[in-house]
């Protein structure tokens, strides 16, 4: 089963959001297994890179930003057989997100998935700047925001 | 009809505004506006005490906003804004050979005074007066109340509102 | 181990939440712990699953996270209420303010944050997939000076002008500002203009689209438009450059 590790990263490369998680897709038929469904299977040693890892595509990200004129830059770096996505916003957001696909997968690798997944994370993302208490920058630390975060994960990942 | 001057007192009767929009009128100083405009506030008060009992008659009539504390409560019910015909609180105009004089108090005790040409047909001199004094009314809330450079009961300055209280004579 | 002097790198902002706040619902990301906070337990993966409603925080019943921001309908307010309010916005700040000129650098601050806020909901209405990133100079402030502008203000800003002495410097005027609409400047204040507000709308926009810039208002009054406001966007040389690179 794939796990992902997404994060948000402000306009000074500084971590606003971050989430690991792992396929809800066939996480049902998996449930008599011990694992929590959702759960990351990154192993400890990854883990503590992972954020390495997306700090390091931030020079790539940069560098594409200005190429193209799309939100969704699609699949922009890789790492030890981590895949890494982003999508950046018209207000300097980074949206980045890794995923291992050498974990045994059987999960066909699907990027229009993951770009809807971008959109809508962008929308909740939107709708957490309208809020008067959040500055651009500031940790989005709100529940409300990390369960229709989650929820839009297990619907698209 | 042509409207000679415009002044607007606050409510303890200082005067805040003064426009002669006939250039040909003589300037008064400074002072004697002033003193004409506390003469104004003053005769306004008392021509509503000079027919309380005509004010209390009316009231038992049909027709309502005669009485000021009904007519208050009417105003706030219905959110009607009075015009210059049922301000019967005080002195509403005064009219002679050289001109005519109309007086249109708001709510919170602003006074609005047209100085105006005579004219022969009366009926149509008071529509017209109070239609210049609703259109005065919305410049004055629009132009002076939000304007964050202005307080409340001191001289207006607003140069927008100059601007606007010149074209709205032209229009009249 | 102790527990306040662990920073880990996760650690953006100066939060309020210590590495002991561990949400007990199991969602909610804290700075200090990372990943680590929101991680999936088996609580938070079963309510995930079977999609249970919950109430997190006091508004969780009525979150904006459910609402619909993506409308394309325009939502007018009154006109009246924000002249008011923008009333007693100049007034407040005006009160905290050293001087004329802190008044404006104030309201410019005001206004930046707006427009940090309304660069991504507009781009969000235009609709992700159909529209682009603003990525050149002229493009963004086409922007702003189009779609931007006529989402805020309900119409477009009047003209959009280069300088003619500096490559850096642009210029978007506004005939009738909307937000100083009925305010007059008294003389004894010089040359302050309110609608510095809007070029502080203006420059959180550009800023945050990494176009770095000053923005400043400036009265022009020609005959019959007395209201007539200069927006003087002033890039940063450093821009010029990257665009050159970019793009030549």
């Amino acid at each position: 089963m794939t796990s992902y590790y997404f994060s948000i990263i402000g306009t000074r490369d500084n971590p606003v959001y971050e989430f690991e998680f792992s396929s809800f897709k066939n996480s049902l038929a998996m449930s008599t297994s011990t694992s929590v469904p959702g759960k990351s299977q990154f192993s400890a040693s990854i883990k503590e890179m992972l954020p390495f890892i997306s700090n390091s595509s931030l020079d790539i990200i940069e560098d594409a930003q200005w190429t193209t004129n799309l939100f969704y830059l699609g699949k922009i770096d890789s790492f030890y057989g981590l895949l890494v996505n982003a999508f950046i916003t018209q207000g300097n957001i980074k949206f980045v997100l890794c995923y291992d696909v050498s974990n045994g997968t059987t999960q066909k690798y699907d990027d229009s998935s993951i770009k809807q997944f971008f959109i809508e994370a962008n929308d909740l993302y939107v709708k957490c700047l309208l809020n008067p208490f959040y500055s651009v920058n500031d940790a989005i630390v709100s529940p409300d925001f990390d369960l229709r975060l989650k929820l839009i994960a297990k619907k698209y990942l | 009809m042509k409207l000679y001057s415009i002044y607007i007192l606050n409510k303890a009767g200082g005067l805040i505004y003064q426009n002669n929009l006939d250039p040909s009128l003589n300037r008064l100083t400074a002072n004697d506006y002033l003193v004409l405009a506390g003469t104004l506030h003053g005769v306004h008060a008392i021509a509503a005490k000079l027919t309380p009992t005509i004010v209390g008659k009316d009231s038992t009539s049909t027709t309502s906003g005669t009485d000021p504390t009904a007519n208050n409560a009417l105003l706030l019910s219905t959110g009607k804004v009075q015009n210059s015909n049922t301000n019967k609180t005080g002195l509403g105009s005064i009219e002679t050979d050289l001109f005519n004089l109309y007086v249109f108090q708001s709510l919170t005790g602003i006074k609005f005074i047209l100085i105006t040409s005579p004219n022969p047909i009366l009926q149509k001199q008071h529509e017209q007066a109070s239609e210049t004094f609703r259109h005065l009314y919305v410049l004055y809330s629009d132009y002076v109340m939000k304007d964050p450079f202005y307080s409340l009961d001191m001289p207006i300055k607003s140069q927008l509102f100059d601007l606007k209280v010149g074209e709205l004579a032209a229009l009249v | 181990m102790s527990n306040d002097n662990i920073i880990l790198p996760s650690a953006a902002s100066l939060s309020t939440l210590s590495i002991a706040d561990n949400p007990k619902s199991g969602f909610g990301y804290n700075p200090s712990l990372g990943p680590l906070s929101n991680t999936i337990t088996p609580e938070s993966s079963n309510i995930l699953l079977n999609r249970k409603t919950l109430s997190l925080t006091p508004t969780s019943g009525n979150s904006i996270y459910d609402k619909n921001v993506n409308n394309k309908k325009i939502n007018e307010i009154n006109l009246s209420s924000l002249s008011f309010l923008f009333c007693e916005a100049v007034n407040w700040t005006h009160r905290n303010s050293k001087g004329i000129q802190d008044l404006e650098t104030r309201l410019n601050g005001l206004g930046y944050q707006v427009g940090q806020r309304f660069l991504e909901l507009i781009k969000l209405r235009e609709g992700v997939k159909s529209s682009k990133r603003e990525i050149k100079i002229i493009d963004i402030l086409r922007f702003i000076h189009g779609t931007f502008w006529k989402s805020i203000f309900g119409k477009t800003a009047n003209e959009l002008e280069k300088s003619q002495d500096a490559s850096n410097e642009y210029m978007i005027i506004d005939n009738v500002p909307l937000v100083s609409k009925f305010i007059s400047i008294p003389k004894d204040y010089g040359n302050l203009n309110c609608s510095a507000f809007m070029a502080g709308i203006i420059e959180g926009a550009l800023d945050s689209s990494s176009f770095h810039a000053n923005v400043t208002a400036h009265s022009a009054p020609i005959d019959g438009v007395p209201l007539r406001t200069v927006f003087l966007i002033k890039f940063d040389e450093q821009l010029v450059i990257r665009e050159s690179l970019r793009f030549n």
